[in-house]
């Protein structure tokens, strides 16, 4: 909890306008777009204690070294468009939005290059770089809401991937403000720099998560790789430097087949022998449900490939023919050009089919391209009770970022918790087929060193060991922590352990009443005054299992959790 | 009292909050938000908090419900939404909702007292309804309270705020210009009810539109025309909603753009003045993003000899609202200027010297917007261009 005087300290430092403790303000900044269920929820526990939207790099810094002096938790937060809890408060303190820091600075045309406020939308951004003849190599589909810093400090690819490259080869130069205040340029400054610039606080707390770098570990000369997809736990990201190429005509095209291996094999060979600007698919299940609310285009098969080009008009007619062959050795159709437009506009939607459920479980996970058809034909099989949508947009590595969605009834709460275990079985799957998780956040933790990479990851590790080895800055993401339990839930155990304790004894009693006879005749349940006592025990027990389960780290009590929700599902499916 | 919520659940519209996927699209396209920067005031916040109200079976709270005015019902967030939400509906019952627990906003009850005592919202005396008219006085000589075939409906705001009384005395000269046998409904024109609808007081808005109905088919009317798309969105869309599709059968609602339009298609009249200026167009929410008219205007200005059409970035379905919408002008009057300031901004960078559109809030509410923005761009209403454009 913050304190009130600090609370005034906070809003002095960020500014009246910018600072809310509000009850109903700090609930809107506790959530992201993925819909918890309630145990999940009274387990991480995502509660902020106030919100601050900083204005400059300086205020940033300011707060930053308030709240580790004050050691007031604090989490980064974009505009909240993830579902990965990479912006979830899980020990209270302050959500820092950073919407307001939302200037384009610099646009270097010679460099081609961009400055922009963390905060920024994309949206935004694509429209005034267009009035410069200007655009960005890739965004993301959510490019309408999400925040330039958003999408670097979470990771991932969008829209333009497959040509220009994910979100962490947009980027070529970072602000970011470390846990301690200072301020720092990453291109100009150098992994070794930034491990000896930052000074060792001896803080007490959970450093075993944190792994050390090997003696022989090669440093770069720049450090910004480090803070891409890092979620805000290394430092909080001010300001950004973007590629920028010049803006050129767009030619979207649909195609569609009649079976995934004949829409998978036509991807393959689209991306051997052109180079899109965007390429896309549905499988028929989603396009099913698209049809269902009358979204879906008029095609003539239901794997439906969207593709689009990006260049001259030369550049563009040579792939279209390119295409166009690819699409009929795979007997699929090339669909007329309202359908292509339509689906063009469409690529910002894709939780359409939301309305079907009225709530969605996603999940998201990078497969091989080469491994797509096993991998879709696993999930039909190792899913085949559910309903669930699945798409995909392949990357420039030749892998794919799929997408599925799970159509659910967040009102049925007991069915709703026990279908959670999808979410991370979909990347369990992915993993098998040879993928990686497609962004870390907090729900991905587990997956923290194959996704950064060994060494990266030792960096990074090392880096949060040094700068705040607490964990005040954006705790149990990337790095996993343990778990922080909601009153309700620490109340709930200790009343059920309170009760649990004199029914087992007075059944043990029952069962074996020689053994408490000779051994422990004092230990008795038979009035109320003994009951009552064994009750306040109980509590106490309680009291001691919480701190226990307090101590687990929230990625073992996913994989502890995830068979039981599995079968659970099975039984109230 | 009703049961809490109990329009929305009749309408199913309780679930819709779950149904929103928080992905945020409505909020950079939410002229409340953009002015506030803050979640609380996006319509993805509002959900946030809704949601939980109806799960709860809370009435909505007095400072929620003064967020919930804070809002140019813009229709906006409707037009991106990714779960397509019907968010005007919804916005215009929780209104009501709001209305149920006695919390209307002071200026929303001060205009239904007016409403109520003077069957307009300036609570001026309906003697004075034809007072606009006295520029044109000659030109409406006979005509009021006559059968026609045609008539045309000022509206509270162009019938009593003489700084908007050249719409209505423009519409009139088009009409003489082209011919047209025409009727006003003088004393006999009440309120549309816009603002009732608006704030969720559709039982209130009830009655006037049985009266207007009734006036304007006792004179025999065919054809309704309106300066103002806030009328005109009452009558053709509440009006058939309240009181059933029959009710409004054998009468057409016109926009000015449409009518004006028709007259030229006609013949009746014609552009052959030279008008040499850049406008840059504003499409007003209650007549686009409500009810999909976009292109009257459109062709009316490219008929125009001379006169230069410029886009701005947000246009039709885009387009960005005037900051006079929803009430908001005066539930919130300031912040309904900056928003009015972020639209002049937008038509300033098309390099037009004129920004025009159809709509009297719009008017008011860009005009205000050049001022603050201390802007040279100059505002004109459709009809006065028209007007100008025809030498009249």
């Amino acid at each position: 909890m913050i304190s009130k005087k600090q609370n005034q300290n906070l809003a002095d430092i960020v500014g009246e306008d910018f600072f809310s403790s509000e009850d109903f303000m700090t609930s809107i900044y506790s959530s992201d777009i993925a819909a918890l269920p309630g145990l999940v929820n009274d387990v991480i526990n995502p509660h902020a204690d106030a919100i601050a939207q900083p204005t400059t790099t300086e205020v940033v810094s300011n707060l930053l070294k308030y709240c580790k002096e004050n050691n007031i938790p604090v989490v980064p937060r974009g505009h909240g468009t993830s579902g990965y809890g990479g912006a979830l408060p899980t020990r209270g303190g302050v959500v820092v939005e950073m919407t307001r820091m939302n200037k384009i600075l610099n646009i270097d045309k010679e460099a081609m290059t961009v400055e922009v406020g963390s905060g920024i939308i994309w949206g935004k951004l694509i429209e005034d770089l267009e009035e410069e003849g200007l655009t960005v190599g890739a965004y993301p589909s959510s490019a309408p809401s999400s925040t330039v810093g958003g999408w670097v400090a979470a990771g991932g690819s969008g829209i333009g991937s497959t040509k220009y490259g994910g979100v962490n080869e947009q980027v070529v130069d970072l602000e970011v403000v470390l846990p301690n205040g200072e301020v720092i340029r990453t291109k100009d400054t150098s992994e070794q720099d930034l491990m000896s610039k930052t000074e060792w606080k001896g803080f007490g707390g959970g450093d075993s998560f944190y792994g050390d770098v090997d003696k022989d570990i090669q440093y770069k000369p720049d450090s910004t790789h480090l803070f891409l997809e890092s979620n805000g736990t290394l430092g909080i990201i001010t300001n950004i430097v973007l590629k920028i190429i010049p803006l050129r005509n767009i030619m979207p095209t649909t195609s569609s087949f009649r079976s995934q291996s004949l829409m998978v094999a036509a991807l393959q060979d689209i991306l051997e022998a052109t180079r899109p600007f965007y390429l896309h698919f549905i499988t028929d299940k989603f396009y099913r449900m698209l049809k269902e609310l009358n979204k879906a285009p008029p095609t003539t098969g239901e794997f439906v490939i969207s593709c689009a080009f990006e260049g001259t008009d030369d550049e563009i007619a040579t792939e279209m023919e390119k295409l166009e062959h690819i699409v009929g050795r795979h007997s699929g159709a090339l669909e007329p050009r309202e359908v292509a437009e339509h689906e063009w506009s469409e690529r910002f939607y894709p939780m359409r089919i939301k309305r079907l459920g009225p709530s969605l479980a996603p999940s998201e996970v990078y497969v091989p391209l080469d491994h797509l058809d096993g991998y879709i034909d696993h999930m039909n099989s190792h899913f085949k009770d559910e309903d669930f949508a699945l798409e995909g947009a392949i990357t420039d590595r030749g892998e794919v970022a799929v997408l599925t969605w799970f159509p659910d009834d967040e009102r049925r709460k007991i069915s709703f918790l026990m279908g959670w275990y999808r979410s991370l079985d979909v990347i369990n799957l992915g993993l098998k087929h040879g993928g990686r998780a497609y962004s870390i956040g907090m729900w991905n933790a587990a997956h923290s060193r194959s996704f950064y990479g060994k060494e990266d990851y030792a960096k990074m590790s090392n880096l949060k060991h040094k700068t705040d080895k607490k964990g005040y800055l954006n705790s149990h993401k990337v790095f996993a922590g343990p778990l922080v339990l909601s009153t309700r839930l620490n109340l709930l155990i200790m009343f059920i352990a309170g009760l649990v304790v004199p029914i087992v004894i007075w059944v043990a009693r029952l069962l074996v009443p020689t053994i408490f006879a000779a051994y422990v005749p004092w230990i008795m349940v038979n009035d109320l005054t003994s009951f009552l006592i064994w009750f306040i025990v109980g509590i106490l027990v309680g009291y001691v299992a919480t701190e226990f389960v307090n101590l687990i780290p929230i990625t073992v009590v996913l994989s502890i959790g995830t068979p039981f929700l599995r079968l659970g599902r099975k039984i109230f499916h | 009292m009703t049961n809490l919520y109990e329009a929305l659940k009749h309408e199913g519209l309780d679930i819709e909050p779950t149904v929103c996927a928080k992905c945020g699209f409505c909020t950079f396209v939410c002229p409340a938000y953009l002015d506030k920067l803050w979640d609380s005031q996006s319509p993805r916040g509002k959900l946030f908090q809704l949601r939980k109200l109806i799960k709860e079976n809370k009435p909505i709270p007095r400072d929620f419900a003064e967020r919930i005015f804070y809002c140019t019902l813009c229709g906006a967030c409707q037009e991106i939404c990714q779960t397509n939400i019907p968010l005007l509906r919804f916005w215009q019952l929780i209104r009501q909702e709001v209305g149920n627990l006695d919390e209307w906003p002071e200026i929303v009850k001060y205009i239904d007292d007016s409403i109520q005592q003077t069957q307009n919202i300036m609570e001026m005396d309906q003697i004075d309804r034809t007072l606009w008219t006295d520029m044109v006085d000659d030109l409406v000589e006979g005509r009021i309270g006559i059968k026609a075939e045609v008539a045309y409906f000022a509206g509270c705001n162009i019938s009593f705020k003489g700084t908007l009384a050249h719409m209505g005395e423009n519409t009139i000269k088009v009409m003489h210009a082209a011919g047209v046998d025409f009727t006003i409904l003088g004393d006999d024109e009440f309120c549309c009810g816009n603002p009732y609808f608006v704030a969720g007081g559709f039982d209130k808005g009830k009655e006037l539109a049985l009266h207007n109905i009734k006036a304007l088919k006792n004179l025999g009317v065919k054809t309704v025309v309106f300066n103002c798309p806030g009328c005109h969105r009452a009558f053709s869309e509440e009006y058939p909603h309240l009181l059933g599709k029959e009710a409004t059968e054998g009468l057409e609602f016109l926009p000015f753009s449409e009518f004006v339009l028709r007259l030229l298609k006609e013949g009746k009249i014609k552009f052959t003045k030279k008008y040499p200026h850049k406008v840059a167009w504003h499409d007003p929410c209650e007549l686009g993003r409500h009810q999909n008219i976009y292109n009257p205007a459109r062709e009316v200005l490219n008929a125009i000899p001379g006169l230069e059409l410029k886009e701005m970035i947000h246009n039709r379905n885009k387009a960005r609202c005037c900051g006079g919408g929803g009430l908001l002008k005066g539930t919130n009057p300031i912040p309904s200027v900056r928003i009015s300031g972020r639209r002049v901004k937008e038509a300033e960078k098309t390099g037009a010297e004129i920004l025009a559109s159809e709509c009297p809030s719009c008017t008011m509410s860009l005009k205000d917007g050049i001022e603050d923005q201390k802007s040279s761009i100059e505002f004109k209403d459709l009809s006065q261009i028209v007007v100008e454009a025809l030498g009249l």
